[in-house]
């Protein structure tokens, strides 16, 4: 029997989904508008959601997440149907919208869809075998090989690259919207998104609006994701646990996030929305359907975030191997335990604030209606004490990351080691008090300006301590440059640059000039590359071989790198120069009299040379899979325990369990031992240590 | 520490706590129909809070010391407890975020409401509370008959509160002219109780099932769900002690 390739055969069927949705959303459009619409909302909707599902289909048949995707296209329908059924025999006058379903029922469609795909996929399955006194066991071993990473899996190694490789998706996706719209920036007027232009039922600066506020908001879940790929991968190997303190949980909270990435592109697909990332009202409280989508889609993914941070906070308290006290944890697992921090309680105001908007929308709930007594302001002020501390969920680890690989680079003793892991719990807690300096210009009381911006400039003080230690440890080091410590460097340095630009805007008088200018997006985009996409790929590159047992083309890793940067540097530094010259943030067309053409053109084509970068990252990274170099022992001759035992690692970690007897990250510093494996048979029953000959020491 | 205690002493000591819960309440509603101060209804509900934080969900169970062997039942009942009780810090986020809305839209005003339909809520569910403390108290003590009876009770009395609020209080409420839309009293008032309606209605889910897997005899000394089903119910109580001033005492009629 001839052996297909499962990659050719989903690529085979999503374009047939895709023509069989679009057929059948097409049909039924003209059934209820009497209109063929051949760029309108519902074929694509349909189309996006049958090619989706059939490609998993082709590639993994009906398991795991392709049964998800199908249940949560049933779920979806049947939901919608569920409402219009209703409101047709309460003879309501708008039984359809112009999305074929109305609005409500959508919204109902949709959640239902997300309870839907989590019914589907099986991930709880277990708790409602608990719920009938059924009991189940902790752990079920994976299949080896590939296709284990497309169904439920307990195992934090698993998810962590489910987690990571979601993520990757998502910046794919994220970024393809950035070039779009970065290519009509390109030079003034309207190029090709022009008013007669029309896709999924907008016109071209609709459309813009929309891959432009989708731009935003994909990155940001894409980051979330990503940072919780690698805190699900790393933490309980670190701290020397068997896996996350709740698999359960852990599996859900990654599962939730797939049909909230599906929601997000039904949110491109059902009219879009213009609002920004952001939603205010009162622009968000009558934007199209694709607004509610958006709102579903963060709900959901925030579910995600908190439930995968309470994991990670209670395995840190409860898992640690022994020995391994407060002030010799590793110092990416301080600051997971500051972002998880942050991301457990503040998550829970950007739901409450997207809430009430969508109650607004479907029950008329005037919270933030002026006319009728509500206050705009209000929104702000909910939506901001989330997003605001949300950037240091994004940089915390990408800062942890830049502190854990810096000393196995310089082969030095980190600096300041206390001081860092203070820092990171000071951020984050300083981060909870700073939220409305993104409200200088919004109306607010004015009273509060001024304490806000003192708040706003203190972030900058234990942020000042992380560069502080990061130069000093590099102070005389014996500094190697392999592709993780490029990616580090390259962080310190453009986080740096995002850190200096970052008191001018807090600073009021100089904000009501930048506020909505360009000059905030090359800031705000110098903080996150530094804080998380360098970090990351850093991150990436350097555990690549304890999850693969290979390694990822040194080659390649460095073109990236060297074509990344530079780049990036023109990119941000473009647009700050010309926020200062006065181009507004979010608009699809700018006046040629500003002379701006020619900044903007170079930012594209550096635009297109990060895209391309990232290209070559994603064909390394899944080339290296099967042909990168072999590299199952200690690659970077790091003392931190996963590096001590071959890759890839063992299902459930470490087959022998280790203490921790000296400091973290003593590198360089003669006969100092970090941790240390107690051999099976000689777990020691009492307090004292073993003596030194029963014990297999690994330096 | 408390579980060594005798488990007359634990019931009774459930009984001052419901006593002292009542008298507070009382003291509440009068201060509001009498002089109505605002920082005193604060003290009031934040010494409620703390008592039912303290005696009825046992926050001083979290102990977060490690201990030797990871596989025993209790230490991963106690990491159970760590991941609820985090799970209900975030939670009040919620509930925090709500209030915020209520202050910052009504300040010192408040939604003309039926005084007597929201005592009778209040007080069916703070004896509920009592009755989930003693159920709780009995199941760990072994006697899973008295569980099973005092955890009905609650069942009934958390239902007879989730009824007359979804739809005895809001149906009143809409007559007398107090809709979703009608402005943002109505809107806070039924985001509110709404919110806290789901809250009940998912915390009688996990009532029934610990009643429906108490009577398989799946509890014995092992009986953290029971605990962690206690927790929850007492935090949905928690939550109303806040609301109830908020919406029903606090501030002037609009």
């Amino acid at each position: 029997m001839k052996k297909t390739n499962p990659v050719g055969k989903g690529l085979l069927l999503l374009v047939i989904g895709g023509v069989v949705g679009y057929g059948i959303g097409l049909g039924l459009d003209l059934l209820i508008s009497g209109t063929l619409n051949f760029s309108g909302s519902v074929a694509s909707a349909f189309a996006l959601l049958l090619a989706v599902t059939a490609f998993f289909f082709g590639l993994y048949g009906y398991r795991g997440i392709t049964r998800g995707l199908t249940w949560q296209v049933v779920g979806t329908l049947l939901g919608a149907l569920f409402i219009t059924g209703i409101r047709a025999l309460m003879g309501s006058a708008t039984v359809f919208g112009p999305f074929l379903f109305s609005e409500p029922a959508w919204v109902f469609g949709a959640l239902a869809g997300v309870v839907s795909f989590v019914f589907g996929v099986g991930i709880v399955d277990d708790w409602f075998n608990w719920a009938r006194g059924i009991d189940t066991p902790e752990h079920h071993e994976d299949e080896p090989g590939w296709e284990k990473y497309f169904g439920v899996s307990l195992d934090h190694k698993v998810i962590g690259i489910q987690y990571t490789v979601t993520a990757l998706v998502l910046i794919a996706i994220g970024g393809t919207f950035a070039l779009i719209f970065r290519t009509e920036l390109a030079a003034s007027q309207l190029q090709f998104l022009t008013t007669t232009f029309r896709l999924f039922n907008q016109t071209g600066p609709q459309f813009y609006n929309t891959i432009m506020s989708l731009h935003g908001i994909m990155m940001i879940v894409s980051i979330l994701l990503g940072v919780s790929g690698i805190m699900n991968y790393v933490v309980p190997m670190i701290i020397g646990a068997q896996d996350m303190a709740f698999p359960r949980l852990n599996a859900f909270a990654y599962w939730v996030a797939v049909p909230a990435s599906v929601l997000f592109l039904m949110s491109l697909v059902l009219g879009g929305f213009d609002t920004g990332w952001t939603g205010y009202p009162p622009l968000s409280a009558r934007a199209p359907v694709g607004m509610q989508m958006f709102f579903l889609a963060v709900f959901t993914a925030g579910w995600s975030s908190i439930l995968g941070s309470l994991n990670v906070i209670a395995t840190v308290v409860r898992m640690r191997a022994k020995g391994m006290i407060a002030m010799r944890l590793p110092i990416f697992v301080w600051a997971s335990i500051a972002t998880s921090i942050i991301a457990l309680t503040a998550t829970q105001l950007i739901g409450l604030s997207f809430q009430l908007v969508m109650f607004q929308r479907l029950l008329g709930m005037p919270f933030f209606n002026a006319a009728k007594g509500g206050n705009p302001v209000l929104f702000q002020h909910l939506f901001w004490f989330y997003s605001h501390p949300a950037v240091y969920v994004f940089v915390l680890p990408g800062l942890g990351v830049i502190s854990e690989l810096l000393p196995v680079f310089v082969r030095k003793p980190l600096y300041g080691y206390r001081w860092i892991a203070m820092s990171s719990l000071g951020i984050a807690l300083v981060g909870f008090t700073v939220w409305a300096h993104h409200m200088f210009t919004s109306g607010m009381n004015e009273y509060l300006r001024v304490p806000f911006m003192y708040s706003t400039l203190l972030v900058a003080v234990p942020t000042g301590v992380k560069f502080f230690s990061w130069v000093a440890t590099l102070w005389q080091g014996k500094i190697e440059t392999p592709t993780p410590m490029l990616f580090v460097l390259g962080a310190i340095i453009v986080f740096l640059i995002g850190g200096l630009t970052g008191p001018p805007n807090a600073a009021i008088s100089l904000d009501l000039h930048l506020h909505d200018t360009y000059f905030i997006v090359g800031h705000f985009h110098d903080t996150i590359f530094g804080g998380f996409v360098f970090p990351f790929f850093a991150a990436i590159y350097y555990w690549y071989p304890k999850a693969t047992g290979r390694r990822m083309s040194e080659f390649w890793g460095k073109v990236h790198f060297w074509m990344m940067t530079p780049s990036f540097f023109i990119l941000t530094f473009g647009m700050m120069r010309i926020g200062l010259l006065g181009m507004r943030r979010r608009i699809v067309d700018y006046d040629p009299a500003l002379g701006l053409d020619t900044a903007h053109l170079i930012m594209t084509i550096a635009g297109f040379l990060i895209g391309l970068s990232v290209l070559i990252f994603f064909i390394n990274f899944f080339r290296s899979l099967k042909h990168g170099e072999e590299a199952t022992g200690n690659v970077w001759n790091s003392r931190s325990p996963e590096w001590q035992v071959p890759s890839p690692m063992y299902v459930h970690n470490y087959e022998v369990p280790f203490e921790v007897v000296g400091e973290p990250y003593d590198y360089g510093l003669h006969g100092s031992k970090y941790v240390e494996f107690i051999s099976p048979n000689e777990v020691p029953q009492h307090p004292h240590p073993p003596s030194p000959a029963k014990v297999e020491s690994i330096k | 520490m408390i579980h060594t205690q005798e488990k007359s002493s634990l019931l009774s000591q459930g009984v001052f706590i419901f006593v002292y819960l009542a008298v507070l309440t009382g003291l509440e509603f009068f201060v509001a129909i009498t002089f109505s101060s605002v920082p005193l209804l604060v003290v009031v509900a934040l010494i409620k809070a703390a008592l039912v934080v303290y005696y009825y969900m046992h926050v001083y169970k979290l102990n977060l010391e490690s201990e030797i062997d990871e596989h025993a039942y209790d230490y991963k009942a106690g990491t159970n407890r760590l991941g609820l009780w985090l799970f209900l810090v975030s939670d009040s986020f919620v509930f925090g975020g709500l209030m915020v809305v209520r202050i910052n839209l009504l300040g010192l005003t408040r939604p003309e409401l039926n005084q007597l339909l929201g005592l009778a809520v209040t007080a069916v569910l703070l004896i509920s509370s009592f009755f989930m403390n003693r159920g709780e108290t009995l199941m760990h003590n072994g006697d899973r008959k008295g569980f099973l009876l005092n955890t009905a009770i609650t069942f009934v009395l958390g239902l007879g509160f989730l009824l007359g609020v979804v739809l005895v209080e809001w149906r009143v409420a809409i007559h007398e002219g107090l809709t979703p839309d009608s402005g943002p009293a109505g809107a806070a008032f039924f985001m509110m109780t709404g919110m806290h309606a789901f809250h009940v209605f998912t915390g009688l889910i996990l009532l029934a099932i610990v009643m429906a897997n108490g009577r398989r005899g799946l509890y014995d000394e092992k009986n953290y769900p029971v605990e962690a089903a206690a927790v929850y119910w007492h935090f949905v109580d928690v939550v109303w002690i806040f609301f109830y001033p908020a919406l029903y005492l606090i501030g002037r009629l609009a």
